[in-house]
């Protein structure tokens, strides 16, 4: 068996091996890169000679193993925003996923460890120079409607994606977005139309699917379980709930958006046969969502009507905290970019920005917004959680060279600028404002706070000169910077424009090798904090809470519901 | 009315007509980050897939065009036909509404009636501060104060109303008790007025003098005409309940009409608000009628001239 | 008004010297043109801004004073003043008592009555630690500027349409009353909905919506007040005389529609403070970080639905409820006052 687990393993494997034994790196890191090129939690962990955890079994499965004492059945209630259910591949939104991740199922899954193990693929490699991905289907999964899912419906999907007509935010992953070519057609504003290449992906047999990519992308696996790269049937058409054929455990009972989402379990398929999950035992018999907004699934929950929560925000903490039940922290990189537009005035001066930045202490925000949990940040968007993050010299709070600084800018008697606050994830957006607020007047600066309602936010997030903007997490550090801060690209709201910083970030993206990625990234993180973009003060925990009967709850970084191994009990 | 209606939703459709509330229905729906990655092309494909891109006044005429036939049209954000959910949520405000009057009618005439008959006794002085003190302390107000003493202090009933297991009555006590507190009040001393005008009115005197029983004065000469006038009240506070249960439906989470009318508001779901605030325009101007017609059939003095 | 009036007494005491017009009106400005100075454009006042309430606290006293001397015969109208004039007194020296920074946070969920990092919270702290008395002193400010500021524009465009509509009559009438038809029916909330949603929510713009909600109905009574009054032989000697008919309106007309409108006014102070804080509550109406009461609800409620907090919704919700008894009193006690002369 072990032989045959490391068949398929990459070159670098053994490397990372001796690194780990050298403690060039973590095992968490080790972990995470070895399960990322291929190799089996199960056997990553043996190599890291560590007792594998209860999720990492013999069966290569990306679930917690099994509880001996779970109790079958029983339906979990869960209060979320129930959403339309049109079309997977254009979900806008992490709750609309989780409507369906039951139902339809992805190639690869993360973790709440942010480890990400094989789904529908049993398992995976790279080639050295990390442009071909093969991944090896797991056998007999099937489908809903009882045919048998085999790598043509994986090539189908992919292709699907890479359709411009379809207009997925897919395309947008690095993985994808490294599939698709110049059609030579423009649209009418003199844009290239970019269509998917031929031969990007192939099925090179029944259960084996190849990715061809035109530059080295490390984040496969990741990409492949974003909330909107399900793997649907071929025969599906929009909306979703007219025919929900999957491969998950569940299929959809009732659906009413604003109201209701009722999963029930699937025990026939629609032409009659038994249907055996691929995935072994699942508990539940259903999963309700019932609809409520952000603001009230905690009292909600507080009232007994539902048995977990979507989401709860860290001005309800007391509240939780005095409630019968189970809260669920989890350590993320979703954080909050106080960030500056370079192209607008003032903010093109950049010793007005470092001005701003020397002015504040970031490290009083965790403590002061919330009650300890959460990480420091550093200005330079990467979260000491990603596998490559490397660790600067603290930042450090100067007033006097801030007052020097906003002298140098032009601004000798100080100034005033203002930020725009859409409080999108809770009123702790506020709050940082208002700490900052406090540190940046020592400085001779008038910091004006401009709240507005999260929607009116979002119309103006990549325009205000001055905004704080939630960011999500994502499984590396590298995604991130590439969505946010390379020139040019849709998210850079800062109007960030360093081809330094560029260059540098491609080359931190073609390295294998965590340690020299890690080396590579100090440069990277150094030159995004020394241009002074943001003030990022805090990394944000977040909370759930979900009944005392609920067992197995997995808190989620980004709120991805896993519940094959929840129980009631 | 007809024209009334015709020229609101003509005025609604000019303004979510509005570049700006396009954008604010593309990043209800799709998310700002999405929004801002979304090229011109790009949105402007996703304007056409909901139907945004057609000229106002056409989609205005093919709009009333549908509703004349009954349809009206699909909800942007949830896909459903708006005629059938504007007419569930019609429903649960209904039967919220229903509860709010059965309690509140006959409360507020048998005190309203007692406090009339005797001008100016304890009763009566006792009915108009009570009064004046439930009407001034606004709905919300009431809510937080009765949720707060009955749900989390005593806890004999639930603290939200969203009936995610079906219906349940208990659920339904907080929204239908803070509404009939607010309202009582203002039917109640209306009624009182009303009452007390009557009382001492000629015919009634004349009556009391010539022996008739107290008793049957009142019930069968004071009764008929002093009621004239909180009818046309009761049947108007129709319109003071469809703004009155927005706040109330929102507090305890209650999925009916006035929900429904600030979420889509929110999301900028045209159809939905049009359908809605025809509903509403429609229920105001007919209980309008309806009160007029119904005082001028009750009020023999106008009737006869 | 008043029974010392017909009594003629030989000198006129201090505080009837006060109940001139004149006086009134200059105390009225004296309270509120600081206040509102403070609240709506505090920003661009300078370091100072504090110094601008000055004058406007003997204004507000002495405004009490009269109010009460006058009405003293109505102990509703006493009570109803009594509990307004606290809120603007409050709202007046708000910046002088010795409150903590209604924005600062400090210990959250610090129940009343307990002392936390050297500060004792009276009522307690919400869910950000910030001190709750200070909040619902502060928050008075806003409610009653913005309350008062947007009835009174409601008033002055719909008296105006009212004089209009009442006083030139003709198509003139049919399109004014037309229109107001057109805003009376939808429900007032509604209303509120659709156009704080199209304007975005901001104080300003709930100027603007109050004032489509209100102004026709306030049209329609200085209309109907119009129409009667026009018949009467000061207005023609007025029109005989060759007088603008904007000069008659102003000058011969609206003084003497004033009556039934000021009781109309108070009522309907009470529904605009109403107004407000539910707005606010729905996320349309005033924005954070500023203190006020609607807003202090919708933030509790999320965080405080637990009888242990309940005070955080209590205090708001008890604050706003006495300030609209207050302004209902008030009205009812005029009308008792204006039904007995």
């Amino acid at each position: 068996m072990a032989r045959d687990r490391n068949r398929g393993v990459h070159p670098r494997v053994p490397e990372l091996q001796r690194q780990l034994a050298d403690g060039h790196i973590d095992r968490r890191s080790f972990l995470r890169t070895t399960t990322l090129l291929g190799v089996s939690a199960a056997a990553a962990y043996a190599m890291a000679g560590v007792p594998a955890p209860a999720w990492a079994d013999g069966m290569n499965m990306p679930f917690p193993k099994d509880d001996p004492k779970a109790r079958m059945g029983g339906i979990l209630k869960v209060g979320m925003q129930v959403q339309k259910m049109e079309d997977p591949a254009t979900y806008s939104w992490v709750e609309m996923s989780n409507q369906t991740r039951h139902i339809i199922e992805y190639l690869a899954m993360t973790g709440p460890d942010n480890i990400t193990r094989p789904m529908l693929a049993e398992s995976w490699e790279a080639s050295d120079d990390l442009k071909t991905w093969t991944f090896h289907l797991r056998k007999g999964v099937l489908w809903h409607n009882g045919d048998e899912f085999v790598a043509d419906h994986v090539v189908w999907n992919v292709e699907r994606w890479l359709d411009p007509a379809l207009a997925s935010s897919n395309v947008g992953l690095s993985t994808f977005s490294a599939m698709r070519e110049d059609s030579g057609k423009k649209d009418d504003k003199g844009k290239p139309i970019m269509v998917g290449r031929k031969g990007a992906v192939e099925a090179v047999d029944k259960h084996t699917v190849r990715f061809n990519l035109s530059k080295p992308v490390l984040s496969v696996a990741e990409d492949c379980y974003n909330y909107p790269t399900a793997i649907l049937h071929p025969s599906f058409k929009a909306p979703l709930n007219d025919n929900p054929i999957g491969t998950g455990p569940f299929t959809l009972a009732e659906l009413k958006p604003k109201d209701r989402c009722i999963l029930k379990r699937v025990t026939k398929t629609t032409d009659g046969k038994d249907f055996t999950y691929w995935g072994g035992k699942v508990y539940l018999d259903e999963i309700h969502y019932y609809n409520f907004d952000e603001d009230n699934q905690l009292t909600a929950f507080a009232s007994g009507d539902i048995d977990a929560i979507y989401e709860f925000g860290i001005e309800q903490y007391e509240l939780a905290k005095a409630l019968e039940g189970n809260i669920i922290a989890a350590r993320t990189a979703q954080t909050l970019c106080c960030r500056m537009r370079v192209s607008e005035k003032p903010f093109d001066n950049k010793k007005l920005r470092q001005a701003f930045i020397t002015a504040c202490d970031n490290s009083v925000y965790r403590d002061l917004v919330f009650q300890g949990g959460g990480d420091i940040g550093e200005n330079h968007h990467v979260a000491p959680v990603h596998p490559e993050y490397y660790a600067l010299a603290p930042l450090k709070r100067d007033v006097a060279k801030a007052k020097q600084l906003l002298a140098e800018a032009g601004y000798p008697n100080g100034v005033s600028v203002t930020i725009d606050v859409g409080n999108t994830d809770g009123p702790w957006h506020q709050t940082v404002c208002e700490i900052m607020r406090d540190q940046v007047k020592d400085a001779g600066i008038d910091l004006k706070i401009n709240v507005i309602p999260p929607s009116k936010y979002w119309e103006i997030w990549d325009k205000t000169p001055f905004g704080a903007t939630a960011w999500t997490h994502r499984p590396l550090g590298t995604m991130v910077l590439s969505l946010g801060y390379r020139q040019g690209v849709p998210w850079n709201e800062s109007a960030y424009d360093n081809p330094e910083f560029d260059k540098a970030l491609d080359v931190a993206e073609s390295i294998f090798d965590v340690e020299k990625r890690r080396a590579q990234m100090a440069k990277v993180e150094k030159i995004l904090q020394d241009d002074a973009v943001m003030v990022q003060p805090v990394w944000r925990p977040v909370f759930t809470i979900a009944g005392k009967k609920v067992h197995g709850y997995p808190p989620h970084p980004t709120q991805y519901h896993q519940f094959n191994k929840v129980w009631i009990g | 009315m007809a024209l009334i209606m015709a020229v609101t939703s003509a005025i609604l459709f000019l303004v979510f007509d509005s570049e700006k509330f396009k954008k604010q229905i593309a990043v209800a729906e799709l998310g700002g980050f999405a929004v801002s990655a979304l090229s011109d092309d790009d949105y402007n494909a996703w304007l056409e897939k909901k139907g945004l891109n057609v000229p106002f006044y056409q989609r205005y005429g093919q709009w009333v065009g549908n509703v004349l036939r009954g349809d009206f049209g699909l909800s942007l954000e949830t896909n459903e036909p708006v005629g059938a959910l504007v007419w569930d949520r019609l429903k649960n405000t209904g039967i919220l509404a229903f509860w709010v009057f059965f309690l509140m009618i006959p409360l507020s005439l048998t005190l309203g009636v007692l406090a009339g008959m005797k001008e100016g006794s304890k009763l009566d002085r006792s009915l108009s501060f009570i009064a004046v003190f439930t009407t001034s302390i606004p709905e919300i107000a009431t809510a937080i104060i009765l949720t707060v003493l009955l749900a989390l202090g005593a806890g004999w009933l639930p603290t939200k109303s969203a009936m995610t297991q079906g219906f349940d009555g208990w659920q339904l006590v907080l929204p239908v008790l803070t509404l009939v507190l607010y309202d009582f009040g203002y039917v109640a001393r209306m009624t009182r007025a009303s009452m007390a005008e009557v009382m001492t009115s000629q015919y009634i005197r004349t009556a009391v003098l010539k022996g008739i029983p107290y008793k049957r004065v009142i019930m069968r000469h004071a009764l008929r005409n002093a009621l004239i006038a909180p009818f046309t009240v009761i049947v108007l506070q129709l319109n003071w309940l469809l703004s009155g249960v927005v706040v109330v439906e929102v507090f305890f989470e209650y999925s009916g009409f006035g929900k429904l009318l600030l979420e889509a508001a929110l999301f900028g779901d045209v159809y939905v608000i049009q359908a809605a605030t025809l509903v509403a325009v429609f229920v105001a101007v007919f209980s309008q009628i309806i009160s007029d017609v119904g005082y001028t059939m009750l009020n023999p003095r106008i009737r006869f001239s | 008004m008043n029974t010392n009036d017909t009594a003629l007494p030989a000198r006129k005491t201090l505080i009837q010297h006060l109940q001139a017009p004149r006086v009134l009106i200059f105390l009225l400005l004296v309270m509120w043109l600081p206040l509102t100075a403070y609240v709506m454009f505090g920003e661009l006042l300078g370091p100072h801004k504090d110094m601008i309430l000055i004058p406007a606290i003997p204004a507000t006293a002495l405004l009490y004073a009269i109010a009460v001397y006058s009405w003293r015969e109505s102990w509703v109208s006493v009570l109803g003043v009594t509990l307004v004039f606290f809120w603007l007194f409050m709202a007046v020296t708000a910046p002088f008592l010795p409150l903590m920074d209604p924005n600062k946070p400090l210990a959250p969920f610090t129940l009343p009555g307990v002392e936390k990092r050297d500060h004792l919270f009276l009522l307690g702290a919400d869910f950000k630690g910030r001190d709750i008395l200070s909040r619902a002193i502060w928050g008075c400010q806003r409610v009653i500027v913005w309350g008062v500021t947007a009835t009174l524009v409601a008033y002055v465009v719909g008296s105006a349409f009212g004089l209009l509509a009442g006083y030139l009559s003709g198509w003139w009438d049919e399109a004014i009353s037309f229109l107001a038809n057109v805003l009376l029916s939808f429900p007032v909330m509604v209303l509120f909905i659709l156009i704080l949603n199209y304007l975005g929510p901001s104080g300003f713009n709930i100027i603007i919506a109050v004032t489509f909600a209100s102004a026709p109905a306030i049209m329609r009574i200085v209309r109907g007040l119009t129409l009667d009054i026009k018949q009467r032989d000061y207005v023609f000697a007025a029109q005989t005389r060759g007088e603008h008919p904007i000069y008659i309106m102003v000058v011969e007309l609206l003084p003497n529609v004033r009556g039934p409108v000021i009781v109309d006014a108070c009522l309907r102070l009470g529904y605009t403070t109403v107004a407000i804080t539910t707005l606010t509550f729905l996320g349309l109406g005033l924005q954070p970080p500023d203190p006020d009461w609607g807003l202090m609800i919708k933030e509790s409620a999320k965080t405080a639905m637990l009888f242990k907090f309940s005070y955080m919704l209590i205090v708001p919700a008890l604050s706003v409820s006495t300030l609209i008894l207050g302004f209902n009193l008030m009205a009812d006690g005029l009308r008792e006052m204006s039904l007995r002369d």
